[in-house]
């Protein structure tokens, strides 16, 4: 045989792709180092802590980063609760098939697309939110975190499912051995046992709850400022993917105004890796 | 090797495939698609405009995009359009950042700013407004409409977007300058739709809107100017009146192709002067 | 209260609370079928949008929904197949291992609006395709990779052990595993990555808004640099004009016909995981 024939193909073309996927991650986030980072640099605390973004004039980033932290923060406060009850539900009291059932409902509800909840958002949650909540408009923080809190629920409450779900049945048996009752069981083995995966569940929600944009976008109001008092949900705002969102398409390439976007962007990549690394790493820890 | 066949019919099939995607890339000869991105008060003009020049011209299509006054321009200079939509005129930073390019501006025609209401609240007894008036409400020392002798309902200040034409006419006439900040806003908006709607949406609303936009839920007050109540009418638009007007205008760069150049020639000629009328807007030919 | 009657009030509130979160689901599809079936028609399918998508239909948009979902899964799919191949197959390296995992997740992490950005700057500027369809494409090929990849990962990995052992005590080449052994058996992982990863190009909108779609004048691409009229966007420009009554039924029949697309295609994938989760072990 020739050397020709000890050529293999299917090494060369698959090492071929797995180069261009590599470089497809890398590329982008050193693309993102590179515009934004001498940005950061070079405008440190008055970037990072500035209240006004006036294009050409001060890049201040605080609003957004508010934005995109308060409307998180609440998301979960709405979306956790509901989450894990149903997570427990269907772990502990539903048989398989409904159980499938149930996990199924959430993988659809995972797939509807954000601009349908922008759309639900505009023309009927903000109305909602005006007329319950007895406001003079309804694009507020708090309506951006209602969507939020309605996307991110499949990914907490199915993420949770598997997590008590897969708690050893001997630990279990154990368990209820020893007398303890279905809710006694899940209170003293299986969430202790579940824990470090729930906790994941919830950073990879925050990973997907800040950078979603189109949603968040047609809701918040879009004013970059910080409300006074800061807790007042009830005023509008802007979160980094949403001004990401509105801006770019005005200074698309180059620039300081393009430069100041990418630095947001980068701050936003952080937040998001930092948080779905940790995720991830609680749900695998758990795991093994 | 029936194995050996497979693979090489796999691979043969992929790389055809990106042969085809990619050899592609290159600009097709006859390329002949225009596009305009920028001002969504100009956008209706150019968008029916071209409807009708497609008749003329199968051979060419144009595509519309929106995103504002300062995403045309941005558009032109990067060469990601053919032709920007600016419903303001070209500011000292923007030329400062392309200062190596030159660019051309073509006028299609006027329009006035208007400052509109929620119609509530001008059937409330609120139709006219002053300079100071409108300055204070945007600098948020005015914050509720019993302040004007109105209803007793806060105000809904709606700001749009910094680098919009709409934007800068209003503010430069309310504060002097284009860029002023407006402390007071409570929303910001995008497009001229996006205003309009959500100042229909609510019910004690004020904002700024092209005149062509004005209906029967947003309602433009009339302007005390110098004295006088002045309509946000064509007539007081055309007339030159109405103190806050700007040119619509088209924008490109100094060398353009020759089907660009057609279409700005059918812009600027005798068939879209009723479009430009019939979309709202003052046609100056 | 008595123990059981404690157990009976907790177990019941769950129940009350698991209920509720599916009925969301329930509710999201009444509110936009019962708003969308009345502008449904096909008329409303098979004519294109006039008068800024107030009135008319939606045929160029859902071609270009489709077109770019189907333009990014083919190109999306050889790479991740390839990428999952040569990590299970071929790499020996546990930190290009590790390397790979961490760059799949900053890919995956990545917030699309960033990554439609950073790919128009790429693909649309530096390779000068522009805003164009193939621009967001590729785009959207790099968004879904990261989906695809795990789908046709796990099921690559999960394949029996003895497979692997049978085939190598054979004396199979590397090659002639993979063809033989590895992609006949992992065949519904990789159906299963590319419905998921269509479902996910179809349900995206910041990705694709600046980068392959123009607002009106669109019709069927006549070239790869020409941008389409997307569904997505379409929904986005009528979402802002909430007070028109028609803009506002077209908006709400263009999302009943998108949701209808996004859940045919993860039904389907369902369905075709599920099947691989009975397949009988040989």
């Amino acid at each position: 045989m020739s050397r020709f024939a000890e050529f293999d193909f299917f090494q060369w073309a698959t090492f071929v792709m797995a180069l261009l996927s590599m470089t497809l991650g890398a590329g982008i986030v050193a693309y993102l180092f590179w515009e934004g980072g001498p940005f950061i640099w070079n405008q440190g605390s008055q970037f990072l802590l500035g209240l006004d973004w006036f294009p050409g004039e001060e890049y201040g980033a605080a609003p957004m980063i508010f934005g995109s932290t308060a409307v998180t923060i609440l998301a979960l406060v709405f979306s956790t609760p509901l989450a894990l009850a149903s997570a427990i539900y269907t772990s502990e009291f539903l048989d398989p098939r409904r159980r499938l059932t149930v996990k199924g409902i959430m993988e659809i509800l995972a797939g509807v697309p954000g601009i349908v909840y922008g759309l639900l958002g505009v023309s009927l949650l903000s109305v909602w939110v005006r007329d319950v909540f007895n406001l003079i408009d309804g694009y507020t923080l708090l309506s951006a975190s209602f969507l939020l809190a309605i996307m991110i629920l499949p990914t907490i409450m199915t993420l949770s499912e598997d997590a008590i779900h897969s708690t050893p049945s001997e630990h279990r048996q154990a368990a209820s051995g020893l007398g303890l009752s279905k809710m006694e069981v899940l209170f003293s083995v299986a969430l202790p046992h579940a824990t470090p995966g729930i906790a994941g569940a919830i950073l990879l929600a925050i990973g997907r709850a800040m950078g979603e944009t189109i949603a968040v976008m047609l809701v918040i109001g879009g004013l970059d400022r910080i409300p006074e008092p800061w807790f007042d949900v009830f005023s509008s705002g802007q979160s980094i993917a949403s001004k990401l969102g509105r801006e770019a398409a005005e200074t698309l390439g180059f620039g300081e105004h393009w430069s100041a976007l990418m630095a947001l962007a980068l701050i936003l990549f952080f937040l998001v890796m930092f948080l779905t690394a940790f995720g991830n790493w609680l749900i695998k820890g758990f795991r093994k | 090797m029936v194995q050996k066949i497979k693979s090489f019919k796999f691979v043969l099939y992929w790389t055809c495939l990106f042969i085809f995607l990619f050899s592609s890339v290159p600009v097709n000869a006859k390329e002949t698609s225009l596009r305009v991105a920028g001002s969504t008060t100009v956008l209706p003009i150019v968008s029916r405009a071209a409807e009708k020049f497609k008749i003329e011209h199968p051979d060419i299509s144009v595509t519309v995009n929106a995103g504002g006054s300062g995403v045309g321009f941005s558009s032109v200079a990067d060469n990601r359009v053919d032709i920007g939509m600016m419903s303001r005129k070209i500011s000292e930073k923007e030329f400062k950042k392309y200062n190596n390019l030159e660019f051309k501006v073509h006028t299609l025609g006027r329009d006035g700013v208007a400052c509109v209401v929620s119609s509530e609240i001008y059937s409330a007894g609120i139709t006219t407004l002053s300079k100071k008036q409108i300055r204070d409400i945007y600098s948020g020392k005015i914050k509720n409409w019993k302040e004007l002798g109105g209803p007793d309902k806060k105000i809904v200040v709606v700001d749009k977007e910094r680098h919009r034409g709409t934007r800068h006419a209003f503010i430069h006439y309310v504060f002097g300058n284009p860029t002023a900040r407006a402390r007071g806003a409570r929303l910001v908006s995008g497009s001229n739709n996006e205003e309009q709607a959500k100042i229909a949406q609510s019910d004690s609303a004020i904002g700024m809107l092209s005149q062509a936009w004005i209906n029967k839920d947003v309602v433009g007050v009339a302007l005390l100017h110098e004295g006088k109540k002045i309509e946000p009418s064509i007539e007081n638009i055309q007339s030159g009146i109405y103190p806050i007007s700007r040119d619509l205008d088209i924008v490109t760069q100094k060398s353009i192709s020759s089907s660009a150049q057609l279409f700005i020639e059918f812009l600027l000629g005798p068939e879209v002067q009723p479009i430009i009328e019939k979309s709202g807007y003052v046609p100056i030919r | 209260m008595t123990r059981i009657q404690k157990e009976k009030l907790f177990s019941g509130t769950l129940a009350f609370l698991t209920l509720f979160a599916c009925s969301i689901l329930a509710f999201i599809l009444f509110a936009v079928f019962s708003r969308g079936l009345s502008a449904l028609s096909w008329e409303f399918i098979s004519s294109e949008a006039t008068d800024f998508g107030s009135k008319g239909g939606i045929l160029y948009q859902i071609f270009g929904t489709l077109l770019l979902m189907f333009a990014s899964i083919s190109i999306c799919l050889p790479i991740a197949l390839g990428t999952a191949l040569y990590q299970t197959e071929y790499l020996k390296s546990s930190v290009w291992k590790k390397a790979f995992k961490i760059f799949m997740a900053s890919l995956n992490g990545m917030p699309t609006i960033v990554l439609g950005l950073a790919g128009y700057l790429f693909f649309g500027k530096f390779l000068g395709i522009g805003v164009s369809w193939l621009t967001g494409a590729l785009i959207l090929a790099a968004m879904i990779l990261p989906t695809a990849h795990a789908a046709i990962l796990e099921a690559i990995e999960t394949l029996p052990e003895h497979y692997q052992e049978t085939s190598i005590s054979l004396g199979l080449k590397p090659n002639q595993r993979i063809l033989a052994v590895v992609i006949p058996h992992s065949v519904y992982g990789i159906v299963t990555g590319a419905l998921l990863g269509l479902a996910r190009a179809g349900g995206e909108t910041a990705a694709i808004m600046f980068t392959a779609t123009a607002f009106s004048g669109v019709s069927i691409p006549q070239s790869i640099t020409e941008p389409v009229a997307t569904l997505q966007t379409h929904i986005l420009v009528l979402a802002q004009e909430a007070t028109n009554p028609t803009a506002l039924a077209n908006a709400w029949g263009a999302a009943s016909v998108l949701l209808g697309i996004v859940f045919f295609l993860i039904l389907g994938a369902k369905a075709v995981r599920s099947r691989l989760s009975w397949e009988p072990e040989q």
